[in-house]
C-alpha cells in the first residue's frame, strides 16, 4: 500500500462518509478533520516529489486491453495540495453555524458536503491519472461532481448549472475525440505512446490534436470564448462551494493543457506549428487567448453589482494570467503562472469566505444594498482588504509575486503588446477589487445593518488562516517556488533560480523580504508618526456637514451605485456581449434545426421521400457506371 | 440438440392454446406467458455451453440445405433469442391488464415467436415471414386499448410498414432472380451475382423493409406517434427489442451476402441522418415517451453507424451498442411509465420515489456514454472503429455521434433537473406501477455489475461478434461437405 | 413482334408497384391508402411469381408421373401464397383500424387525422398545445385598454 493509495483511500472515506452521515455538526467536523488527515498523508509524500520522483499508485485495471493506472508526479502534487487545502478550508467553513444556516434556509447543507467530496475524490483521481484513458474517465467524473455541486442549491442555480453541463459535456467529447484520434494512430493509450505518436504528425493533425484537447480543456477552465457559463454558475453555489470552484474547480482545466499540451507535447511543438496565411504560431494564439481572457472578463466583473458574480468574472480573468505565464515557457514566466495557481486560489477562497459571511449576517450579496460594514465585521474586512490586495497584485502579498514573473518574463521575452495587456488587467483589477471593497465595507453603514456581528468563529478561522497563508507566502515566496521547481523540471521547462524571498538569476531577481520588510517598515513608521502625534480625534461617521445639511443615518450618501460612470461610458461601445450573441445564435440555430427534425416526424409528406430516395437512386445507379 | 427450435415452437403454440388455456383456467392464462419465456431462457442457457466452440446448424425436418429452412444457431444469434425472452418477460404488457388480457398475451407470444426466429432463422424468406409476424403482432400490442390515438397511430405505422414490406419483397424478388437461392449461406456463397446495381437496388429495399423495425432514418416516422399513443410498455417492447431484431436482419445480410462498399455507405448515410434528426427532436420534446423515442431513434442511428463499419471491430461495436441499449432503453420507458407524460409533471418525483430517480440518472448517465458505465465503452468503441476507418465520411460521423451525446446530456439533464425540482405536493404514484420501478431498479444494478465486470463481458462480446463476422465459417458451417448448386 | 409474356407481367407488376405507391404517397383518403397498399402488394407477389419465370415452360405439376422437359421454378409461387397471406391479414387489419379511427374522429382525410391524433398525443400527456403567436388571445390585454384611454 504505497502513500498514494493510502491518499485516495482515505478520500473514498471521506465520500462514504458524507453519504451515510446523519447529525450535520459532527459531520462536518469529522470530514473537515478527514481532509486534513488527506492534507498530511500529502505532505507526507513531499519529500519523493520534492526530487522529482514520481509515488506510483498500487492498483491498477486492464479494461478491455486497456491499462489504467495512477502514479503522483510533482504535477499533480502540486495542484492535489490545492486541492486538499481549498477542501479542508471550505469544509470547516460550512460545518456548524454555516450549515445550520443554510439549512434553515432550505438549502442541504449535507448534499454540499457530498458533493465536495465528489469533486475531492474525482480530481485527485485526474491528477494522478497515468494514462489517457484514466485521464479521460476523471475527467468526465471531475465535470459531473462539479454539476452536483452548482446543482445542490436547487432554483435558479440549477439552470447555470445546466449550461456549464452543455459546454462541460461538448469539452469532454472533444477530449474523447482527441483521445480516439490517439488510439487509432498508436493502438494504445498509454502516454509514451501518445508522445511517440506525435513525432511523425503532419501539422493539420497536431492543429487537430490541439484545437480538441486544448479546446476540452479550455471549456472547464473558462478561456474565451468558452467562458460564458462559468461566472453564473460558480456565484450562485451555495457559500463555500464557490470559493471552493473557484480556488481550484476551473484550474483543472489548467492541469489537463500542462499534461498534455506542455509535459507529453511540448511548448516547442507548438511554435513551430504555424497558424496557416498568418506569422502567427499556435504559441502565439494561447498566449492572445490568454491576454483576452484576461481583459474582457476583468472589465466585465468591473460593470457587476452583485459580490460573488464579480469574484466569478475576476476568477476567470487570472486564468488567463496562469496560461499566459506558461505559455512564455521560460523559467520566469511558468514560475509565475504555476505561482499564480496557487495565489489564486489562496486569495479567491479568501474574498469567498469574506463575501459569504456578509451574505450571512445580512442576507444579501448586492453591492448596492451594502456598506459600511468595516465596523461592524472587522476580521472579514481584513480577510477581504489581503484578499483583494492579492488579487489586485501588489506588494507584500503573494499575488505580486506571481505577477511580477509574469511581467517580467513577457518583457525580457519580447511581448510588449502582451505585456500591455497584463498591466491593463491589473488595471481592471484594482478598480474593480477597490469597488468591491469599498462598496461592501467601506462608507456609510446601513440602519438595518446597525445590529449585525461579525461572523461566528467557525466561519472566520478559515478565512483568518488563509489570508495569514497569502500574507506569508507574499513574504516568504520560496516557501511555494519550492514545490514549483519540481513541476517545472517535470514539465520539461527551465527550472527558476528561487531563494526563500523570490529569486535570483541572471535574468534579475526579487526580494520579498527586503520589499515587505521596508513596506511593514514604512508604515511602521507611520503608525508612530500617526499615533504619538496625538492630534487625532475620533469622531462618528455622520458627525458631518454636507451641503447646507447635517448628515443622517437614514439617508443614503453612500456612493455604490455606477461606481465608474466615465470609465463604464467610455468602454460601452466595446462591451456589446458579442460572445453571448454568439452564444444565443448558436443556439437560435440548433432550435431551429430541432423543429425541422419535430418537424420531419410530424408532418413531412411521404412524396419528399419519394424523391428524395429518387435522387438517391438515380445517383447511386450513377456512381456504379 | 433440439433447444432452439423449442425456443421458436413454444411460444407459437402457447400463442395459440392461450384462449383455451384461459378457458379452463384464469389462472393458468395469466401465468402460462411468464412461464413459457421462464423456459425459454433455460432452453437457452441449456443450448449456450454447446454453442462455445461453433454453431448449432439445425435443419428444419431434416430437409437439408439449400432447400430446406435452416436455423443457424451462433453465439449472437441466442445471446439475442434470449435477451428477447429476458425482455418480454421483465416488460410482459399483461399484468394490469383485465379485459384484454388473453388478446394481449397471445398477441405477445406470437411477437417473441417471431423474434425469437428473426434472431435464429438462416433463411431469408423464414427471416421476412417472421418479420411480417412481428410486424403484425406489434400493430396488435399498438393498438390495444381501444384508444383513438393508438388507433391512428397504427394505422400510419401500418401504411408506412406494408410500404417497407412491399419493398422487401420485391428486393427478396430480385435476390431470387439473381441467385436462384434464399438461403443465407448459399447466397454468400454466391454474393458475387449480387455485386452490381441490381443487388445493391435489393440490398437498398430490404434495407428499406427492415429498417421501418429498425427506425432506420426515412422510414421511422411512424416512431415518436406510436410510442406516444401505445402503452409504455409495449414502446419498451417495440424500441428495446424489436427493432434490435430487425437491425440483425440487416446485419446477417451485410456481412454475408451484400459485401459491396456502397451498401456500407448507404447504411452510413442513413445511420448518420438518423443521429441528427432523433436527437434534435428530442431536444424540444415536451413529453417524456417523445423524447426517449426520439432518442432511440438517435440510438439506433449510432447503431447503424457501428455496422457499416467492415469487419469484425464494426460488428463488436455495433452489438455493444445494441446490448446497451437493450438493457436500458426498456428501463427508462418502465420508468417513464411511472412518471409518463408531460416534462412539467415530473417535479416532485425524486421527493415521492428516491429510487426510481436515482435510477433514471443511473440511466441517464450511461446512456449518453459517461465513463465508467457501459454505455461509455460501446461508444468508445463505435468511435474508435470508425476513426480507423480513416475516411472523411467517417471522421464526419463520429463528429455527429459526439455532438450528438452533448444533445443528449442536454435533454436529459434537464428532465433529471425538473425530477429533482422539490414541491409542496409530490403527484402520488399509481401502485400497478411499483412494479414497473422495480424492474428499472434491477436494470440498473445490472448495469453496475457490467460495469464491475466489464472485462470478462468485453471478451464474451468479442468472441461473439468475431464468430458472427465470419463469413466463411458460416459457409461451412451450413454446407460442411461444400455447396450444391 | 409479340412480346413475350413473361415481359408483359414484369411491366405489369412494375406498373402495380408504381401505382400502388403513388396511391399511398399522392391521396389524403385513408381507403385510398389501403387500396393502393393492396395494389403494391399485389405487384410485389406478382414480381416474386415473375422470379421463378422460365420462358416457354410448363407449370410445375406432375403430369402421369411424369416431369415436364422444362418448368417454371415452384419455389416463388410456395413463397407467394405465404406473402398474399400476410397482405390480406394486415388489409383486414387495416380497415378494422380505419372503422375505430372513423368512428372516434369522424373523418377519414389523413391530414384531420394527423392533427386530431397530434392533439389527443399532447392532451394525454398533459402538454399544453403549441399556440401561434398570431393567434387573438383569449381574453384582451388591459394594457392595450389603458393606453387608448
Amino acid at each position: 500500500m504505497t502513500p498514494l493509495d493510502a491518499l485516495l483511500a482515505l478520500s473514498l472515506v471521506t465520500l462514504l462518509l458524507t453519504l451515510s452521515c446523519r447529525h450535520q455538526v459532527w459531520c462536518g467536523v469529522l470530514t473537515t478533520l478527514l481532509y486534513g488527515v488527506q492534507l498530511m498523508a500529502l505532505l507526507f509524500m513531499s519529500t519523493s516529489i520534492h526530487y522529482g520522483v514520481p509515488v506510483p499508485s498500487g492498483v491498477h485495471f486492464n479494461v478491455l486491453g486497456f491499462e489504467m493506472h495512477w502514479a503522483m508526479t510533482p504535477l499533480a502534487w502540486f495542484f492535489a495540495l490545492i486541492t486538499l487545502g481549498a477542501a479542508v478550508a471550505s469544509s470547516w467553513y460550512a460545518s456548524t453555524s454555516w450549515g445550520r444556516h443554510y439549512a434553515a434556509t432550505g438549502g442541504s447543507p449535507g448534499l454540499l458536503q457530498v458533493a465536495l467530496a465528489c469533486n475531492v475524490v474525482s480530481m485527485l483521481l485526474l491528477l494522478c491519472s497515468a494514462d489517457l484513458l484514466g485521464l479521460f474517465i476523471s475527467w468526465e467524473l471531475v465535470s459531473w461532481a462539479s454539476f452536483l455541486l452548482m446543482a445542490s442549491a436547487g432554483g435558479a442555480a440549477v439552470r447555470h448549472a445546466l449550461h456549464y453541463l452543455v459546454y462541460a459535456v461538448a469539452g469532454g467529447m472533444a477530449v474523447l475525440a482527441g483521445i480516439a484520434l490517439v488510439y487509432v494512430a498508436t493502438g494504445s493509450l498509454s502516454f509514451d505512446a501518445f508522445v511517440a505518436s506525435l513525432s511523425g504528425l503532419s501539422a493539420g493533425r497536431l492543429w487537430l490534436l490541439l484545437l480538441l484537447f486544448g479546446g476540452g480543456f479550455a471549456v472547464k477552465m473558462g478561456l474565451l470564448p468558452l467562458h460564458l457559463w462559468q461566472a453564473r454558475a460558480y456565484a450562485d453555489t451555495p457559500g463555500p462551494g464557490s470559493a471552493f470552484l473557484g480556488a481550484i474547480s476551473s484550474r483543472m482545466g489548467l492541469f489537463g493543457i500542462l499534461l498534455v499540451l506542455v509535459q507529453l507535447a511540448g511548448l516547442a511543438r507548438f511554435a513551430g506549428l504555424v497558424l496557416p496565411l498568418t506569422p502567427f504560431t499556435a504559441l502565439d494564439l494561447l498566449a492572445w487567448v490568454a491576454a483576452f481572457t484576461i481583459i474582457l472578463p476583468t472589465f466585465t466583473a468591473l460593470r457587476q453589482t452583485d459580490a460573488r458574480r464579480l469574484l466569478a468574472w475576476h476568477g476567470i480573468g487570472q486564468g488567463g494570467y496562469m496560461l499566459l505565464g506558461v505559455v512564455m515557457g521560460d523559467a520566469l514566466g511558468s514560475a509565475g503562472g504555476l505561482m499564480h495557481v496557487f495565489n489564486h486560489a489562496t486569495y479567491q477562497a479568501a474574498l469567498f469566505f469574506s463575501v459569504s459571511a456578509v451574505v450571512y449576517r445580512t442576507g444579501t450579496s448586492d453591492l448596492d444594498q451594502l456598506g459600511g460594514l468595516v465596523t461592524r465585521m472587522p476580521i472579514s474586512f481584513t480577510a477581504m482588504l489581503i484578499g483583494i490586495i492579492g488579487l489586485a497584485g501588489l506588494p507584500p502579498m503573494n499575488g505580486f509575486v506571481s505577477k511580477w514573473l509574469i511581467y517580467q518574463s513577457l518583457i525580457r521575452e519580447g511581448h510588449p503588446l502582451l505585456f500591455i495587456a497584463a498591466v491593463i488587467g491589473t488595471l481592471g483589477t484594482i478598480l474593480s477589487v477597490y469597488k468591491l471593497i469599498h462598496n461592501m465595507f467601506l462608507g456609510q453603514l446601513r440602519v438595518e445593518h446597525e445590529h449585525i456581528r461579525e461572523a461566528p468563529w467557525s466561519m472566520t478561522l478559515p478565512m483568518i488562516l488563509l489570508s495569514a497563508v497569502v500574507f506569508a507566502t507574499g513574504y516568504l515566496p520560496g516557501l511555494v517556488l519550492r514545490w514549483i521547481a519540481p513541476v517545472q523540471r517535470e514539465l520539461g521547462l527551465p527550472v527558476l533560480d528561487y531563494t526563500l524571498g523570490g529569486y535570483q538569476s541572471t535574468a534579475g531577481s526579487l526580494d520579498m523580504i527586503w520589499v515587505v520588510t521596508s513596506m511593514l517598515g514604512g508604515f511602521a513608521i507611520g503608525a508612530v508618526l500617526f499615533y504619538a502625534g496625538g492630534r487625532a480625534r475620533r469622531v462618528h461617521q455622520l458627525d458631518n456637514y454636507a451641503g447646507g445639511h447635517f448628515l443622517d443615518a437614514a439617508t443614503r450618501y453612500q456612493y455604490s451605485y455606477n461606481f465608474y460612470p466615465a470609465l463604464t461610458r467610455l468602454a460601452a461601445p466595446l462591451y456589446r456581449d458579442s460572445f453571448q450573441w454568439l452564444e444565443s445564435a448558436l443556439v437560435s440555430m440548433l432550435q431551429l434545426a430541432s423543429a425541422g427534425a419535430q418537424g420531419i416526424y410530424r408532418s413531412v409528406h411521404p412524396s419528399l421521400y419519394l424523391l428524395a430516395a429518387a435522387v438517391i437512386a438515380w445517383l447511386v445507379w450513377g456512381g456504379g457506371h | 440438440m433440439n433447444a432452439p427450435v423449442l425456443m421458436f415452437a413454444l411460444p407459437l403454440l402457447t400463442a395459440f392454446l392461450l384462449p383455451v388455456i384461459d378457458r379452463l383456467s384464469g389462472l393458468a392464462g395469466r401465468w402460462i406467458g411468464p412461464l413459457v419465456l421462464v423456459g425459454n431462457l433455460l432452453l437457452g442457457a441449456l443450448a449456450w455451453p454447446h454453442l462455445q466452440d461453433a454453431p448449432l446448424v439445425l435443419a428444419m425436418g431434416g430437409f437439408r440445405p439449400p432447400l430446406g429452412i435452416v436455423f443457424y444457431v451462433d453465439r449472437m444469434a441466442m445471446l439475442f433469442a434470449m435477451g428477447v425472452a429476458l425482455g418480454v418477460l421483465l416488460l410482459w404488457p399483461a399484468w394490469a391488464q383485465d379485459k384484454d388480457r388473453v388478446r394481449i398475451s397471445t398477441l405477445t407470444m406470437v411477437l417473441v415467436t417471431a423474434t425469437t426466429g428473426l434472431a435464429l432463422s438462416g433463411d431469408l424468406f423464414n427471416l421476412f415471414v417472421c418479420y411480417e409476424l412481428a410486424a403484425i403482432s406489434s400493430y396488435g400490442l399498438a393498438a390495444a386499448g381501444g384508444s383513438a390515438a393508438a388507433g391512428a397511430a397504427t394505422l400510419r405505422y401500418m401504411v408506412i410498414s406494408s410500404f417497407g414490406s412491399a419493398l422487401m419483397l420485391i428486393g427478396i424478388a430480385l435476390v431470387y432472380q439473381a441467385t436462384g437461392t434464399l438461403n443465407l449461406a448459399q447466397l454468400a456463397v454466391l454474393s458475387d451475382a449480387l455485386a452490381g446495381p441490381q443487388g445493391l437496388i435489393a440490398f437498398i429495399f430490404i434495407l428499406l423493409g427492415a429498417g421501418v423495425k429498425a427506425e432506420l432514418f426515412p422510414v421511422n416516422a411512424w416512431v415518436p406517434e406510436v410510442y406516444g399513443a401505445a402503452a409504455q410498455r409495449v414502446a419498451g417492447i417495440l424500441a428495446g427489442i424489436v427493432s434490435k431484431l430487425a437491425l440483425l436482419i440487416i446485419v446477417r445480410l451485410l456481412v454475408l451476402v451484400f459485401r459491396q462498399p456502397e451498401a456500407q455507405q448507404i447504411l452510413l448515410v442513413l445511420g448518420v441522418l438518423g443521429v441528427i434528426t432523433g436527437e434534435l427532436a428530442a431536444w424540444r420534446a415536451q413529453d417524456l415517451t417523445r423524447m426517449l423515442a426520439c432518442s432511440s431513434i438517435g440510438q439506433l442511428g449510432v447503431m447503424f453507424v457501428a455496422f457499416s463499419i467492415p469487419g469484425p471491430a464494426g460488428v463488436f461495436a455495433g452489438l455493444a451498442v445494441a446490448l446497451h441499449h437493450m438493457l436500458v432503453k426498456p428501463a427508462l420507458f418502465l420508468l417513464a411509465e411511472r412518471w409518463g407524460g408531460a416534462l412539467t409533471r415530473l417535479p416532485g418525483a425524486a421527493q415521492k420515489s428516491p429510487l426510481a430517480a436515482a435510477c433514471f440518472v443511473l440511466l441517464a448517465l450511461s446512456l449518453v456514454g459517461i465513463p465508467p458505465l457501459p454505455g461509455f465503452w460501446a461508444k468508445f468503441l463505435v468511435v474508435t472503429a470508425a476513426l480507423g476507418q480513416g475516411t472523411p465520411a467517417y471522421a464526419g460521423a463520429v463528429a455527429v455521434i459526439l455532438a450528438a451525446a452533448v444533445i443528449e446530456a442536454s435533454y436529459l439533464a434537464r428532465v433529471a433537473a425538473h425530477l429533482y425540482r422539490r414541491v409542496t405536493q409530490p403527484l402520488s404514484a399509481n401502485r400497478q406501477t411499483r412494479a414497473a420501478v422495480t424492474v428499472a431498479t434491477c436494470a440498473s444494478a445490472a448495469l453496475v455489475s457490467a460495469t464491475l465486470w466489464l472485462a470478462p463481458l468485453g471478451n464474451s462480446l468479442q468472441v461473439t461478434a468475431a464468430q458472427a463476422a465470419d463469413r466463411d465459417s458460416y459457409i461451412h458451417n451450413v454446407f460442411p461437405q461444400g455447396v450444391q448448386p | 413482334m409479340t412480346p413475350d409474356i413473361g415481359q408483359v407481367l414484369f411491366c405489369g407488376s412494375f406498373g402495380l408497384v408504381i401505382i400502388g405507391i403513388f396511391g399511398i404517397v399522392l391521396t389524403n383518403h385513408l381507403v385510398r391508402i389501403v387500396l393502393s397498399i393492396a395494389l403494391l402488394e399485389t405487384g410485389a407477389n406478382l414480381l416474386l411469381v415473375m422470379s421463378g419465370y422460365r420462358p416457354g415452360a410448363a407449370a410445375p405439376i406432375l403430369v402421369d408421373g411424369t416431369v415436364p422437359a422444362s418448368m417454371v421454378d415452384p419455389v416463388p409461387q410456395a413463397l407467394v401464397l405465404t406473402a398474399i397471406v400476410i397482405g390480406v391479414a394486415v388489409q383486414a387489419f387495416m380497415m378494422v383500424l380505419v372503422l375505430r379511427v372513423h368512428t372516434a374522429y369522424g373523418t377519414l382525410d389523413i391530414r384531420e387525422i394527423r392533427t386530431l391524433l397530434e392533439r389527443d398525443i399532447t392532451h394525454a400527456a398533459g402538454v399544453p398545445l403549441p399556440v401561434s403567436p398570431d393567434e387573438p388571445l383569449a381574453q384582451p390585454h388591459t394594457v392595450l385598454h389603458r393606453g387608448a384611454q
